[in-house]
């Protein structure tokens, strides 16, 4: 790492001794004033640490492809974009799709749907599953960036990184659920599976949605951190530490109908902790990513 | 009964005359009274004995053991009741009280004592009355606790008696009541000193009435004369003196000598407390001494008085004695030992002058003390003869008294004794003065004693500056004159009314005396009774011992008389009243008699007294001298057999002065009673023996009291043994010390000399240890320079070492230097041979050289002789040379410089190169970020080409439907305008045919095929794609088909939306046609960069297989597109596609630069 020098020295201390990010701000700030950003680094940097949220939106811009790595073009890339979306809106406006009343999310659904060409005959058609998805993931993201253009961008660019980057991955991760879930509590696995539960978890919920929905957003955002920067195996560290956390509720449930029931409400107050200590669980299980180059 | 009879025959038995029968049988009773316990035998024992008084049966009675005494006791009591046998019965009881049974403390509880105090209170009979006082007194010390109950008794019978005294109820004899008298004295004594709180307050009581003062002043005055204030009236109390405690401590003879302390009267009191009697035996002693010494020395006048004095005094002072001389150190002690006593005794009242006094009463006590018994002894060896040593041999006062009693009856011995003793007192003195000259050499304080003795009074009292001699000669002046008077006091009864004064004093004394009881109111005034004049005496006498050596001899000698025991002071009262009384000589003729039969009593004594008095006199002078007075008590005290003897001595004495008096003594019986007017014969007769029986138990009671002196003296012997024991130990401690001292003293001088000699040796050995430390110091130096010396010497063998090895070193390098010239001769050597070779060699050569010299100068002449020409061409040929040679150095030289110059050039030339290189490389980056800033900006605006195709695409849908619809409702309406639009239509394809041909012609000669399958397959799904082929891909006509329907709408748009439709209209045609166009130029452009990158020759191939025509279209289409976009751009929005139409512009310059350079470099 070239920028060691300039971090601070105390950096090591700090993690020694149980305080984190504190550098990261800054390490990320130095990685950000390259002219050329290091796509690369950058993903290492999320993947290791919890993003600071005022620079979340454009490390993500910049991950998802959305800004360029030159700094340069970034205002015109930006301005491109922004007639995109100012042009699909307008079109779909026309076309009479949405109107003000539109809710934020169907408006980008609706977009999304235009640009990748799935746009229904009419508005009214009933919503497919992947559509739905979209939705959920928007709606999350409304909520973590302000700006509606970024949004837009950011959710169509996510979910399309959910559809092309991890299309093989995704349906594995079902898989790899059980096998963490058994390594990390095989009473709770043989529990689910005595339960014939193990086929009926949210998955779709958990692996489709990336837990959009589920978690609240500030958490959320955090575990998409992980997303964006390239992993996708996270998810399944998160759902094995949500059933890991409410391992006594899930025991004492013994219908797969409740159990699926409950963790698709999961309750809300513990799920810094649950994010927290599945990062752990992740970094635990498969090492902490460390820089390739 | 036949025992009884039995018993009858054994009491006959018992009066025979032979002895050994006599003690069977008294053996006989013995057993039987050991063996029974009825009355019986002790009844009949009582029975016989006043039937007749037997004096076995006596002895048997006396000594009656435990279980008889009640029997006895009874039967007395028996008796004592009927006035027949009380007399008798009371003498008994007297005798059996006197030994002191060991029963006798029953007498209090016995019915007897009642009985006794009640006969004393009731009967009149002056004998029995004096013989149960008697009893009573004796009995009173052993059962004194009983006085509790019987105390008022005994008051109330004292009280009778003492009135009686006086009174004389009855016609009772007066020889009696002198009787009674004394026993109501010694009662009075007894009770005084027993009870003495009760007893005053009784006096006080009794004698506070009137009737009984008279009494109280004639009787109990007097007697209380003669008693000190006892101790008790102080201290104690009614209650306390009747306290059984405080008799339980005391015996018999305690309580009795208690008694005698408190009495004043000479004859009663005891001395133990040395106040009163002391001094009188202190005055007694010249007497004695005189009379003492006269007596064996004149009588025997050979030495065995002598002798026999000095082992009396050595053994007094040593228990033992030779018979010889007196051993100086041992008479030495005895002196030493003796004057302290003696001063106690004797002149405790003086005792600060007897301590000033020290040196003298050595000498002077031995002799005092030597005389009594010397006399002693020498009354008992030699005084056999003599009638004055008889009666009472022992005491010192005696003397007078049996010469009293005694020398009546042999008035011409006396006399004649008198004088002679007279002489001896003169004679010697002198001879005892010589004696003690004599003894002087041996012992002068015996000699000193002498002087002493007559120096004390000196010391003493007020004669202190009268000579010796005149004291001497009125010592001697007062021993003849008392030894006169004591004569002819004596003789006094033979001779009356003759001769001195003493006697007539004496005998108004007793007639003063005789007048007291006669005439009791007479004379009172002149009452100068002997007694008070003894107490007068006896408080003089402290004082002044003088008197017993002054004028007023004679009441001294009474006086000195007096101590001489109660039997002599009874004795003399009994002359004393007796010789007034007419039967006076009688009795003392029996006395006369009973002292000529008295040698063998008098050989009894002899035995007696050696034991007493040798371990009497061995202890203390104190001691000895009150024995004086108790002495002739003593005598009798060893054994019970003198008594016994003494009793019945007197009893045959009486039987036999009877015998005589009714054979004889008619005239004389006559006389008397003629003379006294008094009691015919028979009545006379029965007062004698009354009086007889009267004196003999004075008699008793006086022995009694001797026996409890002795029994004390005893115990005081004791008590003095051991404290000579212990003198004797002190002085050997003192000894001892002495020794140690000695030995102290010994060591101390022994230690002073060892610490001289230690002293002088430390001296010594200070000196050795100085000498020595000298020579150490000395040795050191020496040891210092030695050192020194041998260090010096070893520095020099240090140097000399030093040189040694810098020697070697020397001889090494000598050596070495050998060596090497050695060698170096042996080269020098060497060489010398090769310079010598070479010598010959260079002879040789130089031999040569000469030869070749000399051959060369004929060469050289040979040669100047034959080549003069050559010299020129050789000139000529070397200037050419050297001439060549320059051209060809120089031309080398502008070689050379040319070779510099190009390779500097080449240099150059590379450092362009390298920079160049730098640059490209850079040029290459900066192409690199462009190209992907370009590309990001490419993608984005690709996305938002696609995004806007997807619009229109959406759009179109839209209008489609639209269309649809349209078409739906009004197909009649299309049929009926059919016409009219046809017209409209085909002028709107003429003008669509024109465009779409150009496009069609363009795209036709570019690349028809492959633009075709592009399109088809940028564009999969939508009905219009196909359309839109066909329209491009097929013919004209298949087009018109489509078109036709398109055109009205087209136009209707147009002409509503003509700023909006003119865009796609354009660009459609464009992207139609151009898309492939510049999307082949766009990735020709990619494609030729990254061929400059990578290879250049496939840029190259490709090139050369697009052909060049092709290029140049492209070119003109390109500018074409461009100038049409331009317009278009233009006329819609001006500044967007400007700006990135420049950046082409650049991006080509850029590009045409590139591909320049690889060319240029």
């Amino acid at each position: 790492m070239t920028d060691d020098s300039q971090r601070n020295f105390r950096s090591v201390y700090y993690e020694k001794v149980g305080f984190r990010g504190v550098e990261e701000k800054k390490s990320l700030e130095i990685l950000l004033k390259d002219d050329r950003l290091d796509i690369e680094k950058l993903c290492t940097f999320s993947q290791r640490f919890p993003l600071p949220s005022m620079y979340r939106a454009l490390v993500w811009k910049a991950l998802l492809g959305i800004l360029p790595p030159h700094h340069d073009t970034h205002s015109q890339v930006m301005a491109y974009r922004k007639d995109q979306y100012h042009d699909i809106l307008h079109a779909l406006t026309v076309v009479r799709f949405i109107s003000d009343a539109t809710p934020q999310a169907e408006v980008y659904l609706r977009m999304y749907q235009l640009e990748s060409g799935k746009l229904p005959r009419s508005p009214s058609f009933p919503l497919e599953p992947e559509d739905e998805v979209f939705l959920a993931i928007a709606k999350a993201m409304e909520e973590m960036v302000e700006d509606s253009v970024d949004c837009y961008w950011i959710s169509r660019c996510f979910v399309k990184q959910l559809n092309n980057k991890y299309r093989d991955a995704l349906p594995q991760l079902p898989k790899a659920f059980e096998q963490y879930l058994n390594l990390e509590d095989s009473r709770l696995l043989s529990h689910l599976k005595t339960c014939s539960a193990v086929s009926k978890l949210p998955y779709d919920l958990w692996f489709q949605r990336c837990f959009a929905g589920c978690l609240p957003e500030s958490s959320l955002q955090r575990v998409w951190d992980k997303v964006v920067s390239g992993s996708c195996k996270i998810l399944v560290f998160v759902a094995v530490e949500i059933l890991l956390t409410f391992k006594i509720k899930v025991m004492a449930l013994n219908s797969a109908e409740k159990i699926t029931k409950f963790l698709e409400n999961i309750p809300q107050d513990s799920s810094d902790a649950i994010v927290s200590k599945a990062i752990d669980l992740w970094h635990k299980h498969c090492g902490t990513p460390v820089h390739s180059a | 009964m036949a025992q009884l009879a039995n018993i009858g025959e054994l009491l006959s038995m018992l009066d025979s005359s032979t002895l050994g029968v006599r003690d069977d049988v008294t053996a006989i009773f013995k057993e039987s009274l050991n063996s029974e316990r009825g009355p019986m035998l002790v009844n009949t024992l009582v029975d016989y004995y006043l039937e007749t008084n037997s004096q076995p049966v006596l002895h048997i009675l006396t000594t009656l053991q435990e279980p008889h005494d009640k029997h006895l006791l009874d039967k007395i009591n028996e008796y004592v009741g009927k006035a027949a046998t009380r007399l008798s019965i009371l003498s008994l009881l007297g005798h059996v009280v006197r030994l002191q049974p060991s029963w006798k403390h029953k007498l209090s509880q016995a019915p007897l004592l009642p009985s006794l105090l009640k006969c004393l209170k009731m009967d009149t009979d002056v004998v029995v009355l004096t013989t149960g006082v008697l009893v009573l007194i004796t009995m009173l010390p052993m059962i004194p606790q009983s006085g509790k109950q019987h105390l008022l008794d005994f008051f109330d019978i004292f009280g009778r008696l003492s009135s009686w005294c006086l009174k004389k109820p009855g016609h009772v004899t007066e020889v009696y009541l002198v009787h009674l008298h004394a026993s109501v004295y010694a009662l009075f004594h007894r009770l005084y000193g027993m009870y003495p709180c009760n007893f005053v307050s009784f006096l006080r009581s009794h004698y506070s009435m009137k009737e009984n003062v008279e009494t109280f002043e004639e009787v109990v005055k007097p007697m209380m004369e003669h008693v000190r204030i006892h101790p008790e009236l102080v201290t104690g109390s009614k209650d306390h003196e009747l306290d059984p405690r405080r008799w339980k401590t005391l015996e018999t003879h305690d309580v009795v000598i208690e008694c005698a302390k408190i009495s004043l009267d000479p004859t009663e009191a005891s001395y133990e407390d040395g106040y009163s009697v002391s001094h009188q035996l202190s005055a007694c002693f010249p007497y004695r001494s005189a009379d003492v010494t006269t007596s064996p020395y004149v009588d025997t006048q050979n030495s065995y008085g002598g002798s026999t004095s000095t082992p009396s005094s050595s053994s007094r002072l040593m228990l033992f004695s030779p018979p010889g001389q007196l051993p100086q150190s041992l008479s030495s002690p005895s002196t030493r030992l003796l004057p302290e006593p003696l001063q106690a005794s004797l002149w405790s009242p003086s005792a600060v002058c007897g301590m000033t006094t020290p040196p003298t009463s050595p000498g002077n006590v031995p002799a005092d003390l030597s005389h009594p018994y010397s006399k002693a002894f020498g009354t008992t060896a030699g005084g056999k003869g003599t009638p004055s040593g008889t009666p009472a041999t022992s005491p010192p006062p005696a003397p007078p008294c049996p010469q009293d009693d005694c020398v009546h009856g042999s008035a011409a011995q006396a006399s004649a004794t008198a004088p002679r003793k007279e002489e001896r007192a003169d004679s010697s003195r002198p001879y005892l003065h010589r004696q003690s000259n004599d003894r002087g050499l041996e012992d002068p304080p015996g000699s000193k004693g002498s002087v002493t003795l007559r120096n004390l009074p000196d010391f003493l009292g007020d004669l202190a500056s009268e000579e010796d001699s005149i004291e001497k000669d009125k010592e001697e002046a007062a021993i003849s004159k008392e030894l006169s008077e004591i004569t002819t006091a004596e003789a006094d009864p033979v001779v009356p009314r003759g001769g001195f004064d003493s006697p007539f004093y004496r005998d108004s004394l007793s007639g003063s005396q005789r007048k007291t009881h006669s005439a009791a109111s007479g004379t009172q005034g002149s009452s100068v009774n002997p007694e008070p004049l003894h107490s007068s005496l006896d408080k003089h006498g402290p004082d002044t011992p003088k008197q017993a050596f002054t004028p007023i001899d004679p009441p001294s000698g009474s006086a000195d008389v007096s101590p001489a025991g109660d039997r002599d002071r009874q004795t003399s009262l009994e002359t004393s009243i007796l010789t007034p009384s007419p039967c006076k000589i009688p009795p003392q003729r029996g006395v006369s008699f009973g002292s000529g039969q008295l040698p063998p009593y008098d050989h009894l004594f002899e035995v007696a007294l050696p034991k007493t008095a040798c371990h009497f006199v061995s202890k203390k002078t104190e001691e000895l001298l009150k024995k004086v007075k108790g002495n002739p008590e003593e005598d009798c005290v060893p054994s019970t057999s003198p008594m016994e003897v003494l009793d019945r001595l007197i009893e045959q004495g009486a039987g036999a002065h009877s015998k005589e008096l009714s054979r004889l003594s008619l005239p004389s019986k006559s006389v008397d009673w003629t003379h006294f007017g008094g009691s015919p014969p028979s009545d006379e007769l029965r007062t004698l023996r009354d009086q007889l029986l009267l004196l003999h138990n004075q008699l008793l009671y006086e022995r009694f009291k001797r026996q409890q002196h002795a029994l004390r003296n005893r115990r005081l012997l004791r008590k003095v043994i051991r404290a000579a024991a212990l003198e004797e130990h002190n002085a050997a401690m003192k000894d001892q010390l002495k020794l140690q001292e000695k030995d102290i003293q010994m060591w101390k001088v022994s230690l002073q000399k060892e610490q001289a000699r230690y002293s002088q040796l430390q001296e010594q050995r200070d000196t050795m240890v100085t000498q020595l430390h000298s020579q150490i110091r000395q040795l050191q130096h020496d040891r210092e320079e030695f050192y020194n010396q041998s260090q010096e010497l070893q520095t020099k063998l240090e140097d000399c070492r030093n040189m040694i090895a810098e020697l070697r070193v020397e001889l090494k390098k000598a050596n070495n230097k050998v060596c090497h010239t050695e060698l170096l001769l042996s080269q020098v050597s060497q060489k010398l041979s090769n310079s010598e070779s070479v010598q010959q060699q260079m002879e040789f050569l130089n031999r040569q050289l000469l030869v070749l010299g000399e051959v060369n100068e004929l060469y050289l002449e040979q040669l100047q002789s034959k080549h003069p020409d050559t010299t020129k061409e050789v000139e000529m040929m070397k200037t050419a040379y050297r001439k060549e040679l320059e051209k060809n150095r120089s031309h080398l030289l502008q070689q050379n410089q040319r070779l510099d110059a190009s390779q500097r050039r080449v240099l150059e030339l590379e450092s362009l190169l390298a920079k160049k290189d730098h640059l490209l490389l850079e040029q290459k980056k900066y192409l690199e970020d462009v190209k992907s800033q370009a590309s990001g900006q490419l993608l984005a605006a690709e996305s938002r080409y696609e995004a806007q195709r997807k619009i229109t695409r959406v759009l179109e849908l839209e209008i489609l439907d639209l269309y649809g619809r349209l078409e739906k409702d009004g197909r009649l309406r299309k049929l009926e305008e059919d016409r009219a639009e046809a017209a409209e239509a085909a002028e709107e394809r003429l003008d669509c045919c024109s465009d779409g041909c150009t496009d069609s012609l363009v795209g036709h000669n570019e690349e028809a095929s492959g633009h075709n399958g592009e399109t088809r397959t940028s564009r999969p799904g939508g009905t219009r794609a196909s359309c839109g082929g066909r329209v491009t891909g097929g013919s004209s006509s298949s087009s018109s088909e489509l078109s036709t329907p398109e055109k009205p709408p087209s136009q209707r748009f147009s002409s509503r939306w003509e700023p909006a439709l003119g865009e796609p209209s354009s660009s459609i045609p464009t992207t139609v046609g151009s898309l492939p166009s510049s999307k082949s130029f766009l990735g020709m452009k990619a494609r030729e960069l990254f061929r400059n990158k990578s290879e250049s020759q496939c840029d190259e191939d490709s090139v050369t297989m697009s052909s060049s025509s092709l290029s140049e279209t492209l070119k003109t289409e390109l500018g074409k597109d461009s100038g049409t976009e331009n317009k278009t751009s233009l006329s819609l929005d001006a500044p967007h596609p400007s700006s990135p139409n420049s950046d082409n512009v650049g991006q080509l310059h850029i590009m045409d630069y590139n591909e320049t350079h690889p060319e240029h470099s």
